[in-house]
Protein backbone atom coordinates (compact mmCIF):
# COMPACT_ATOMS: atom_id res chain seq x y z
CA UNK A 1 0.00 0.00 0.00
CA UNK A 2 1.62 3.50 -0.97
CA UNK A 3 1.05 6.54 0.98
CA UNK A 4 -1.38 9.07 0.05
CA UNK A 5 -0.11 12.59 0.07
CA UNK A 6 -1.75 16.44 -0.46
CA UNK A 7 0.45 17.64 -2.96
CA UNK A 8 -1.83 20.54 -4.15
CA UNK A 9 -5.02 22.87 -2.38
CA UNK A 10 -6.84 25.65 -3.29
CA UNK A 11 -10.07 27.50 -1.79
CA UNK A 12 -12.01 30.68 -2.34
CA UNK A 13 -12.97 32.98 0.50
CA UNK A 14 -15.67 31.69 2.14
CA UNK A 15 -18.24 33.89 2.16
CA UNK A 16 -21.25 35.70 0.05
CA UNK A 17 -21.01 34.63 -3.79
CA UNK A 18 -22.81 35.23 -6.59
CA UNK A 19 -21.18 32.99 -8.94
CA UNK A 20 -22.69 29.57 -9.83
CA UNK A 21 -21.46 26.42 -7.77
CA UNK A 22 -19.51 25.20 -11.44
CA UNK A 23 -17.55 29.03 -11.46
CA UNK A 24 -17.35 29.06 -7.34
CA UNK A 25 -15.72 25.56 -7.84
CA UNK A 26 -12.95 26.45 -10.77
CA UNK A 27 -11.55 29.09 -8.21
CA UNK A 28 -10.61 26.45 -6.22
CA UNK A 29 -10.12 23.63 -7.86
CA UNK A 30 -7.38 25.08 -10.26
CA UNK A 31 -5.40 27.13 -7.92
CA UNK A 32 -5.32 23.63 -6.38
CA UNK A 33 -4.14 22.06 -9.45
CA UNK A 34 -1.82 24.93 -10.03
CA UNK A 35 0.06 24.50 -6.84
CA UNK A 36 0.26 20.74 -7.03
CA UNK A 37 1.84 21.00 -10.78
CA UNK A 38 -0.25 19.01 -12.08
CA UNK A 39 -2.49 19.79 -15.46
CA UNK A 40 -5.62 18.05 -16.03
CA UNK A 41 -4.04 14.79 -17.96
CA UNK A 42 -1.95 14.06 -14.61
CA UNK A 43 -5.86 13.74 -13.26
CA UNK A 44 -7.21 9.66 -12.95
CA UNK A 45 -10.73 10.54 -11.18
CA UNK A 46 -12.83 13.55 -9.23
CA UNK A 47 -14.42 12.91 -5.92
CA UNK A 48 -16.65 15.57 -4.97
CA UNK A 49 -18.17 16.81 -2.11
CA UNK A 50 -21.86 18.72 -1.96
CA UNK A 51 -24.37 18.39 0.70
CA UNK A 52 -27.56 19.73 -0.68
CA UNK A 53 -27.13 21.77 -4.10
CA UNK A 54 -30.43 19.40 -4.84
CA UNK A 55 -32.27 21.44 -2.51
CA UNK A 56 -31.05 24.72 -2.60
CA UNK A 57 -30.17 25.22 -6.38
CA UNK A 58 -32.01 22.52 -7.93
CA UNK A 59 -28.15 20.94 -9.40
CA UNK A 60 -27.92 16.97 -9.14
CA UNK A 61 -25.17 15.07 -10.71
CA UNK A 62 -23.19 17.44 -10.20
CA UNK A 63 -19.54 15.80 -10.43
CA UNK A 64 -19.57 15.28 -14.30
CA UNK A 65 -21.00 19.08 -15.05
CA UNK A 66 -18.24 20.43 -12.52
CA UNK A 67 -15.56 18.25 -14.21
CA UNK A 68 -15.99 19.29 -17.58
CA UNK A 69 -16.07 22.61 -16.08
CA UNK A 70 -12.20 22.35 -15.15
CA UNK A 71 -11.05 20.30 -17.98
CA UNK A 72 -11.69 16.86 -16.07
CA UNK A 73 -14.15 15.57 -18.30
CA UNK A 74 -13.44 11.50 -19.31
CA UNK A 75 -12.26 10.94 -15.57
CA UNK A 76 -14.67 8.66 -13.35
CA UNK A 77 -16.58 11.05 -10.93
CA UNK A 78 -18.75 10.45 -7.28
CA UNK A 79 -20.07 12.70 -5.58
CA UNK A 80 -20.69 12.28 -1.58
CA UNK A 81 -23.40 13.08 0.48
CA UNK A 82 -22.97 12.97 4.51
CA UNK A 83 -24.50 16.71 5.48
CA UNK A 84 -21.74 18.70 7.15
CA UNK A 85 -19.07 15.85 6.54
CA UNK A 86 -19.66 15.89 2.97
CA UNK A 87 -16.33 16.55 1.61
CA UNK A 88 -14.59 14.93 4.14
CA UNK A 89 -16.34 11.94 3.55
CA UNK A 90 -15.04 12.31 -0.55
CA UNK A 91 -11.47 12.91 1.06
CA UNK A 92 -11.23 9.79 2.81
CA UNK A 93 -12.24 7.98 -0.38
CA UNK A 94 -9.53 9.23 -2.61
CA UNK A 95 -7.29 8.81 -0.23
CA UNK A 96 -8.23 5.22 0.01
CA UNK A 97 -8.29 4.71 -3.85
CA UNK A 98 -4.74 6.30 -4.11
CA UNK A 99 -3.70 3.80 -0.96
CA UNK A 100 -5.30 0.97 -2.78
CA UNK A 101 -3.43 1.44 -5.95
CA UNK A 102 -6.36 2.47 -8.01
CA UNK A 103 -5.54 6.00 -8.87
CA UNK A 104 -2.45 7.47 -8.72
CA UNK A 105 -3.81 11.29 -8.51
CA UNK A 106 -7.14 12.35 -7.72
CA UNK A 107 -8.58 15.66 -7.44
CA UNK A 108 -10.92 16.17 -4.08
CA UNK A 109 -13.47 18.97 -3.75
CA UNK A 110 -16.36 20.42 -1.82
CA UNK A 111 -18.60 23.73 -2.95
CA UNK A 112 -22.04 24.64 -1.52
CA UNK A 113 -23.68 28.24 -1.27
CA UNK A 114 -25.98 28.18 1.65
CA UNK A 115 -25.85 31.58 2.17
CA UNK A 116 -29.40 34.52 1.00
CA UNK A 117 -27.62 34.98 -2.42
CA UNK A 118 -29.01 31.65 -2.90
CA UNK A 119 -32.81 33.39 -2.46
CA UNK A 120 -33.17 31.03 0.45
CA UNK A 121 -33.31 33.23 3.68
CA UNK A 122 -32.51 31.65 7.21
CA UNK A 123 -36.13 29.98 7.54
CA UNK A 124 -35.52 28.28 4.35
CA UNK A 125 -32.18 27.27 4.48
CA UNK A 126 -33.22 26.03 8.56
CA UNK A 127 -35.48 24.00 7.14
CA UNK A 128 -33.27 22.58 4.41
CA UNK A 129 -30.47 22.27 6.80
CA UNK A 130 -32.89 19.85 9.31
CA UNK A 131 -33.15 17.80 5.78
CA UNK A 132 -30.26 15.99 7.80
CA UNK A 133 -32.27 15.27 10.53
CA UNK A 134 -34.56 11.91 11.41
CA UNK A 135 -37.37 12.95 9.27
CA UNK A 136 -40.07 10.86 11.29
CA UNK A 137 -38.43 10.75 14.76
CA UNK A 138 -36.77 14.31 15.21
CA UNK A 139 -38.02 17.21 12.42
CA UNK A 140 -41.82 16.92 13.62
CA UNK A 141 -40.75 18.02 16.68
CA UNK A 142 -39.06 21.68 15.09
CA UNK A 143 -35.67 20.24 16.00
CA UNK A 144 -33.37 23.05 13.89
CA UNK A 145 -29.57 21.87 13.76
CA UNK A 146 -28.31 24.52 16.51
CA UNK A 147 -30.98 22.74 17.98
CA UNK A 148 -29.61 19.79 17.89
CA UNK A 149 -25.91 20.91 19.17
CA UNK A 150 -28.32 22.90 21.83
CA UNK A 151 -29.53 19.67 23.21
CA UNK A 152 -26.10 18.10 23.56
CA UNK A 153 -24.45 21.13 25.06
CA UNK A 154 -27.15 21.41 26.55
CA UNK A 155 -26.51 17.95 28.63
CA UNK A 156 -23.16 18.84 28.59
CA UNK A 157 -23.56 21.64 31.07
CA UNK A 158 -25.78 19.75 33.01
CA UNK A 159 -22.93 16.69 33.38
CA UNK A 160 -19.74 18.82 33.60
CA UNK A 161 -21.05 22.56 34.82
CA UNK A 162 -19.88 23.93 31.41
CA UNK A 163 -20.63 27.98 31.44
CA UNK A 164 -22.49 30.28 28.83
CA UNK A 165 -19.00 32.29 29.34
CA UNK A 166 -16.94 29.15 28.33
CA UNK A 167 -18.90 28.85 25.22
CA UNK A 168 -18.18 32.21 24.09
CA UNK A 169 -14.42 32.32 24.74
CA UNK A 170 -14.59 29.84 21.98
CA UNK A 171 -16.19 32.22 19.41
CA UNK A 172 -14.00 34.97 20.97
CA UNK A 173 -10.98 32.60 20.30
CA UNK A 174 -12.22 31.60 16.81
CA UNK A 175 -13.92 35.36 15.69
CA UNK A 176 -9.51 36.63 16.79
CA UNK A 177 -8.08 33.53 14.38
CA UNK A 178 -10.45 34.47 11.52
CA UNK A 179 -9.14 38.41 11.40
CA UNK A 180 -5.96 36.69 10.82
CA UNK A 181 -7.12 34.80 7.67
CA UNK A 182 -8.29 36.83 4.75
CA UNK A 183 -10.43 33.85 3.40
CA UNK A 184 -12.47 34.03 6.20
CA UNK A 185 -16.22 34.64 6.39
CA UNK A 186 -16.27 37.05 9.52
CA UNK A 187 -13.00 39.34 9.47
CA UNK A 188 -14.09 40.89 12.73
CA UNK A 189 -12.88 40.25 16.53
CA UNK A 190 -15.58 39.87 18.92
CA UNK A 191 -16.15 40.37 23.17
CA UNK A 192 -17.48 37.54 25.62
CA UNK A 193 -20.26 40.48 26.75
CA UNK A 194 -20.73 40.86 22.92
CA UNK A 195 -21.59 37.02 22.69
CA UNK A 196 -23.78 36.96 25.25
CA UNK A 197 -25.75 39.54 24.66
CA UNK A 198 -26.81 38.46 21.29
CA UNK A 199 -30.45 37.13 19.82
CA UNK A 200 -30.96 33.43 21.03
CA UNK A 201 -30.66 30.62 18.42
CA UNK A 202 -31.39 27.90 19.95
CA UNK A 203 -30.19 28.25 23.81
CA UNK A 204 -28.01 28.18 25.21
CA UNK A 205 -26.24 29.59 21.49
CA UNK A 206 -26.77 32.77 20.85
CA UNK A 207 -25.97 34.49 17.39
CA UNK A 208 -22.35 34.20 17.51
CA UNK A 209 -22.23 31.01 19.17
CA UNK A 210 -23.20 29.99 15.68
CA UNK A 211 -21.66 29.68 12.40
CA UNK A 212 -22.69 31.62 9.16
CA UNK A 213 -24.51 30.39 6.24
CA UNK A 214 -21.52 30.92 4.03
CA UNK A 215 -21.02 30.05 0.08
CA UNK A 216 -17.65 28.91 -0.69
CA UNK A 217 -15.65 25.76 -2.34
CA UNK A 218 -11.81 24.19 -1.38
CA UNK A 219 -10.23 21.41 -2.90
CA UNK A 220 -7.21 19.64 -2.83
CA UNK A 221 -4.77 16.65 -4.75
CA UNK A 222 -4.11 13.91 -3.78
CA UNK A 223 -1.24 11.55 -4.81
CA UNK A 224 0.43 8.85 -4.71
CA UNK A 225 4.03 8.57 -3.14
CA UNK A 226 5.80 7.78 -6.60
CA UNK A 227 3.40 10.15 -8.38
CA UNK A 228 4.28 12.80 -5.73
CA UNK A 229 7.68 12.59 -6.51
CA UNK A 230 7.12 13.79 -10.53
CA UNK A 231 4.38 16.58 -9.22
CA UNK A 232 6.05 20.20 -8.12
CA UNK A 233 4.01 20.52 -5.34
CA UNK A 234 5.16 20.29 -1.45
CA UNK A 235 3.76 16.80 0.13
CA UNK A 236 1.50 16.77 3.01
CA UNK A 237 1.60 12.91 3.89
CA UNK A 238 -2.01 11.70 4.88
CA UNK A 239 -0.87 9.45 7.96
CA UNK A 240 -4.28 8.28 9.05
CA UNK A 241 -8.27 8.47 8.55
CA UNK A 242 -11.09 7.12 10.68
CA UNK A 243 -14.54 7.12 10.27
CA UNK A 244 -17.34 6.16 12.24
CA UNK A 245 -20.82 6.60 12.65
CA UNK A 246 -23.15 6.52 15.63
CA UNK A 247 -27.27 6.68 15.96
CA UNK A 248 -29.89 8.27 14.56
CA UNK A 249 -31.92 10.12 15.93
CA UNK A 250 -29.84 11.43 19.14
CA UNK A 251 -32.65 9.86 21.86
CA UNK A 252 -31.03 6.92 20.76
CA UNK A 253 -27.69 7.47 20.85
CA UNK A 254 -26.27 5.75 24.33
CA UNK A 255 -24.54 8.87 25.72
CA UNK A 256 -25.34 11.82 23.25
CA UNK A 257 -22.86 14.67 24.73
CA UNK A 258 -19.52 11.62 24.29
CA UNK A 259 -20.25 12.11 20.21
CA UNK A 260 -19.09 8.79 20.14
CA UNK A 261 -18.44 8.89 16.43
CA UNK A 262 -15.78 11.38 17.06
CA UNK A 263 -14.29 9.34 19.30
CA UNK A 264 -14.21 6.48 17.45
CA UNK A 265 -12.97 7.79 14.14
CA UNK A 266 -10.40 9.51 16.18
CA UNK A 267 -9.16 6.01 18.02
CA UNK A 268 -8.78 4.72 14.23
CA UNK A 269 -7.01 7.90 12.72
CA UNK A 270 -4.45 8.05 15.73
CA UNK A 271 -4.07 4.30 15.80
CA UNK A 272 -3.29 4.48 11.63
CA UNK A 273 -0.67 7.50 12.20
CA UNK A 274 0.83 5.44 15.08
CA UNK A 275 0.31 8.93 16.96
CA UNK A 276 -1.65 10.12 20.13
CA UNK A 277 -3.40 13.42 20.84
CA UNK A 278 -0.82 14.36 22.43
CA UNK A 279 1.68 14.42 19.19
CA UNK A 280 -0.73 16.56 17.69
CA UNK A 281 0.45 20.28 17.26
CA UNK A 282 -2.75 21.86 15.12
CA UNK A 283 -6.38 21.04 14.45
CA UNK A 284 -8.97 22.15 12.44
CA UNK A 285 -12.34 20.77 14.00
CA UNK A 286 -15.97 20.72 13.68
CA UNK A 287 -17.08 23.96 15.45
CA UNK A 288 -20.28 24.67 14.02
CA UNK A 289 -21.63 25.86 17.31
CA UNK A 290 -19.22 26.86 20.30
CA UNK A 291 -20.71 23.72 22.22
CA UNK A 292 -19.76 21.52 19.40
CA UNK A 293 -16.33 23.01 19.89
CA UNK A 294 -16.07 21.83 23.38
CA UNK A 295 -17.25 18.57 22.47
CA UNK A 296 -15.14 18.00 19.91
CA UNK A 297 -11.92 18.64 21.88
CA UNK A 298 -12.77 16.28 24.84
CA UNK A 299 -13.69 13.57 22.12
CA UNK A 300 -10.06 13.91 20.30
CA UNK A 301 -8.74 13.03 23.70
CA UNK A 302 -6.78 17.47 23.39
CA UNK A 303 -8.31 17.62 26.67
CA UNK A 304 -9.93 15.53 29.38
CA UNK A 305 -14.01 15.15 29.95
CA UNK A 306 -15.74 18.11 30.89
CA UNK A 307 -12.62 20.37 30.39
CA UNK A 308 -13.24 21.56 27.03
CA UNK A 309 -14.86 24.33 27.94
CA UNK A 310 -12.34 25.91 30.98
CA UNK A 311 -9.32 25.09 28.31
CA UNK A 312 -11.15 27.41 25.47
CA UNK A 313 -11.58 29.95 28.12
CA UNK A 314 -7.66 29.89 29.80
CA UNK A 315 -6.53 29.71 26.14
CA UNK A 316 -5.09 26.46 26.32
CA UNK A 317 -6.40 26.07 22.61
CA UNK A 318 -5.73 29.67 21.62
CA UNK A 319 -2.76 30.18 18.42
CA UNK A 320 -0.18 30.46 21.17
CA UNK A 321 -1.31 27.60 23.34
CA UNK A 322 -0.80 24.84 24.21
CA UNK A 323 -2.92 22.94 21.55
CA UNK A 324 -4.41 25.77 18.83
CA UNK A 325 -8.12 24.04 17.48
CA UNK A 326 -8.90 26.30 14.91
CA UNK A 327 -6.17 28.84 13.29
CA UNK A 328 -8.28 29.05 10.34
CA UNK A 329 -10.97 30.92 12.65
CA UNK A 330 -13.63 27.51 12.13
CA UNK A 331 -16.32 27.33 10.37
CA UNK A 332 -17.58 29.67 13.67
CA UNK A 333 -15.22 32.29 11.83
CA UNK A 334 -14.02 31.30 8.53
CA UNK A 335 -17.65 29.86 7.47
CA UNK A 336 -19.22 26.70 6.40
CA UNK A 337 -20.23 26.59 2.79
CA UNK A 338 -21.28 22.52 4.15
CA UNK A 339 -20.05 20.27 1.38
CA UNK A 340 -16.86 22.33 1.38
CA UNK A 341 -15.96 22.49 4.88
CA UNK A 342 -14.18 19.20 4.94
CA UNK A 343 -11.24 19.77 2.41
CA UNK A 344 -11.20 23.34 3.50
CA UNK A 345 -10.05 22.07 6.72
CA UNK A 346 -7.90 19.94 4.91
CA UNK A 347 -6.50 23.21 3.05
CA UNK A 348 -5.91 24.59 5.98
CA UNK A 349 -3.84 21.93 7.56
CA UNK A 350 -1.52 21.45 4.61
CA UNK A 351 -0.74 25.13 4.85
CA UNK A 352 0.14 25.00 8.44
CA UNK A 353 2.08 22.03 7.92
CA UNK A 354 3.30 23.63 4.97
CA UNK A 355 4.62 26.13 7.21
CA UNK A 356 2.98 28.73 4.81
CA UNK A 357 -0.06 29.99 7.37
CA UNK A 358 1.46 33.44 7.76
CA UNK A 359 0.03 35.17 10.84
CA UNK A 360 -1.90 32.17 11.90
CA UNK A 361 0.70 29.81 11.71
CA UNK A 362 1.37 27.49 14.16
CA UNK A 363 5.01 27.10 15.29
CA UNK A 364 6.37 23.81 14.19
CA UNK A 365 3.55 22.31 13.67
CA UNK A 366 4.26 18.36 11.82
CA UNK A 367 1.12 16.47 13.09
CA UNK A 368 -2.22 18.38 11.77
CA UNK A 369 -5.58 17.02 12.55
CA UNK A 370 -9.02 17.32 10.77
CA UNK A 371 -12.17 16.56 12.75
CA UNK A 372 -15.62 16.70 10.18
CA UNK A 373 -19.14 16.29 11.60
CA UNK A 374 -21.98 16.07 9.97
CA UNK A 375 -25.65 15.04 11.13
CA UNK A 376 -26.71 14.85 14.75
CA UNK A 377 -23.20 13.91 15.40
CA UNK A 378 -24.26 10.61 13.41
CA UNK A 379 -20.91 10.55 10.97
CA UNK A 380 -17.31 11.58 12.28
CA UNK A 381 -14.56 11.42 9.48
CA UNK A 382 -10.97 12.40 11.71
CA UNK A 383 -7.78 12.97 9.56
CA UNK A 384 -4.35 13.13 10.51
CA UNK A 385 -1.62 14.61 8.30
CA UNK A 386 2.30 14.77 8.79
CA UNK A 387 4.71 17.37 7.44
CA UNK A 388 7.36 16.04 4.53
CA UNK A 389 10.55 18.02 4.45
CA UNK A 390 11.02 20.66 2.03
CA UNK A 391 11.94 19.37 -1.71
CA UNK A 392 14.81 21.65 -1.62
CA UNK A 393 15.82 19.93 1.52
CA UNK A 394 15.63 16.86 -0.63
CA UNK A 395 17.74 18.11 -3.50
CA UNK A 396 20.55 18.55 -1.13
CA UNK A 397 20.18 15.13 -0.14
CA UNK A 398 19.81 15.88 3.39
CA UNK A 399 16.92 14.32 3.90
CA UNK A 400 15.91 10.77 2.66
CA UNK A 401 12.33 10.29 1.65
CA UNK B 1 -48.26 -6.55 22.81
CA UNK B 2 -51.54 -6.63 23.34
CA UNK B 3 -53.75 -7.46 20.06
CA UNK B 4 -55.40 -3.44 20.19
CA UNK B 5 -51.67 -2.90 19.08
CA UNK B 6 -51.62 -4.80 16.59
CA UNK B 7 -53.54 -2.48 13.75
CA UNK B 8 -49.81 -0.32 13.99
CA UNK B 9 -48.26 -3.42 12.98
CA UNK B 10 -47.36 -4.42 9.24
CA UNK B 11 -46.35 -8.20 8.59
CA UNK B 12 -45.78 -8.50 12.50
CA UNK B 13 -43.01 -5.30 12.77
CA UNK B 14 -44.42 -1.84 13.88
CA UNK B 15 -42.83 0.48 11.05
CA UNK B 16 -42.75 3.80 11.07
CA UNK B 17 -45.55 4.90 9.45
CA UNK B 18 -47.73 2.57 12.43
CA UNK B 19 -45.78 4.66 15.36
CA UNK B 20 -46.89 8.10 13.59
CA UNK B 21 -50.68 6.57 13.42
CA UNK B 22 -50.27 5.25 17.11
CA UNK B 23 -49.18 8.33 18.15
CA UNK B 24 -52.18 10.93 16.28
CA UNK B 25 -54.16 8.52 18.43
CA UNK B 26 -52.70 9.21 21.78
CA UNK B 27 -50.49 6.23 22.22
CA UNK B 28 -46.85 6.25 21.99
CA UNK B 29 -45.12 3.02 20.78
CA UNK B 30 -41.67 1.90 21.12
CA UNK B 31 -39.42 -1.37 20.77
CA UNK B 32 -37.75 -3.69 22.81
CA UNK B 33 -34.85 -5.53 21.73
CA UNK B 34 -34.92 -9.17 22.52
CA UNK B 35 -31.37 -9.75 22.42
CA UNK B 36 -29.38 -6.49 23.94
CA UNK B 37 -32.35 -5.09 25.45
CA UNK B 38 -32.07 -1.74 24.21
CA UNK B 39 -35.68 -0.32 24.14
CA UNK B 40 -36.41 2.65 21.51
CA UNK B 41 -38.76 5.41 20.96
CA UNK B 42 -37.45 5.54 17.73
CA UNK B 43 -38.66 2.00 15.89
CA UNK B 44 -36.97 0.33 12.98
CA UNK B 45 -36.63 -2.49 11.09
CA UNK B 46 -33.44 -3.76 13.21
CA UNK B 47 -31.66 -2.83 16.92
CA UNK B 48 -29.61 0.19 16.34
CA UNK B 49 -27.38 -1.06 19.08
CA UNK B 50 -27.26 -4.85 18.24
CA UNK B 51 -28.38 -5.22 14.54
CA UNK B 52 -30.99 -7.86 16.24
CA UNK B 53 -34.13 -8.15 14.26
CA UNK B 54 -36.16 -9.82 17.27
CA UNK B 55 -37.75 -6.86 18.43
CA UNK B 56 -41.28 -6.11 20.04
CA UNK B 57 -43.94 -4.11 20.33
CA UNK B 58 -44.10 -1.83 23.37
CA UNK B 59 -45.98 0.45 24.88
CA UNK B 60 -43.73 3.66 26.34
CA UNK B 61 -44.47 4.96 29.89
CA UNK B 62 -46.40 8.13 29.15
CA UNK B 63 -44.24 9.84 32.22
CA UNK B 64 -41.05 10.76 32.13
CA UNK B 65 -37.76 13.03 32.73
CA UNK B 66 -36.20 16.09 30.86
CA UNK B 67 -32.94 14.78 29.76
CA UNK B 68 -31.84 17.77 27.66
CA UNK B 69 -33.95 20.34 26.59
CA UNK B 70 -33.69 23.43 24.10
CA UNK B 71 -35.73 27.40 23.55
CA UNK B 72 -35.80 27.09 19.88
CA UNK B 73 -36.17 30.94 18.44
CA UNK B 74 -35.10 30.92 14.95
CA UNK B 75 -37.63 28.29 13.55
CA UNK B 76 -37.29 26.00 10.17
CA UNK B 77 -40.09 27.41 7.78
CA UNK B 78 -43.40 25.98 8.04
CA UNK B 79 -43.12 26.54 12.20
CA UNK B 80 -43.25 29.43 14.62
CA UNK B 81 -40.81 30.08 17.49
CA UNK B 82 -40.49 29.92 19.86
CA UNK B 83 -40.69 26.39 21.27
CA UNK B 84 -39.38 24.15 23.23
CA UNK B 85 -37.18 20.81 22.24
CA UNK B 86 -36.29 18.02 24.77
CA UNK B 87 -35.21 14.71 24.58
CA UNK B 88 -37.30 13.22 27.20
CA UNK B 89 -36.43 9.84 29.54
CA UNK B 90 -39.20 7.14 29.64
CA UNK B 91 -38.17 4.19 31.53
CA UNK B 92 -35.81 2.60 29.26
CA UNK B 93 -36.14 4.85 26.33
CA UNK B 94 -35.65 8.10 25.33
CA UNK B 95 -37.73 10.35 22.89
CA UNK B 96 -37.26 13.44 21.09
CA UNK B 97 -40.84 15.94 21.81
CA UNK B 98 -42.29 19.19 21.45
CA UNK B 99 -42.28 19.89 25.58
CA UNK B 100 -45.25 22.85 25.94
CA UNK B 101 -43.46 25.31 28.43
CA UNK B 102 -39.83 25.86 29.19
CA UNK B 103 -38.62 23.18 31.62
CA UNK B 104 -35.06 21.80 33.30
CA UNK B 105 -33.29 19.02 33.19
CA UNK B 106 -34.22 16.03 35.55
CA UNK B 107 -38.13 17.53 35.77
CA UNK B 108 -40.64 15.50 35.47
CA UNK B 109 -42.90 15.28 32.22
CA UNK B 110 -45.91 13.53 31.18
CA UNK B 111 -47.46 12.76 27.68
CA UNK B 112 -50.29 15.13 26.46
CA UNK B 113 -50.85 14.29 23.25
CA UNK B 114 -49.77 14.57 19.38
CA UNK B 115 -48.72 18.40 18.04
CA UNK B 116 -49.71 18.31 14.15
CA UNK B 117 -46.72 20.43 12.16
CA UNK B 118 -45.66 20.16 8.33
CA UNK B 119 -43.20 17.57 9.31
CA UNK B 120 -45.70 15.14 10.41
CA UNK B 121 -47.04 14.43 14.38
CA UNK B 122 -44.73 15.02 16.96
CA UNK B 123 -45.05 14.09 20.87
CA UNK B 124 -45.79 16.55 23.27
CA UNK B 125 -45.43 17.12 26.81
CA UNK B 126 -45.69 18.61 29.54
Amino acid sequence: MTDANVVGVGMTAFGVHGSTLPDLFAEAALPALDDAGATADDVDAFYLGNAMGGQIEGESHLAPTLASHIGLAGVPCQRYEDACATSSNAFKNAVRAVEAGQHDVVLVGGVERCSPETGKETDAMTRIFASAAHGAYERPTGLTFPGVFALLTKRHMHEYGTTPEQLAAVAVKNHRHGSLNPRAHFGSETTVDEVLSGPVVADPFRLHDCCPFSDGAAAAVVASADAAETLSGDPVRVAGVGHATDIVPIADKAHPSATQAARDAAGQAYEAAGVGPDDVDVVELHDCFTGAEVLATEALGLVEDGEGGPAAAAGRTSLGGEIPVNPSGGLKAKGHPIGATGVAQVVELTEQLRGDADSRQVEAADVGLAHNLGGDAATTIVSVLESVPRRDSDQRGEVAR
Amino acid sequence: MSESLDAYRSDGRLTTNGWRAALEDGVLLGQACADCEHVTAAPKAACARCGSRDLSTVQLPEEGTVYSVSRIEVAPAGFDAPYHVGLVTLGDARLTARLSDAAEIGDSVSFQNAVTTPEGPAPRFG
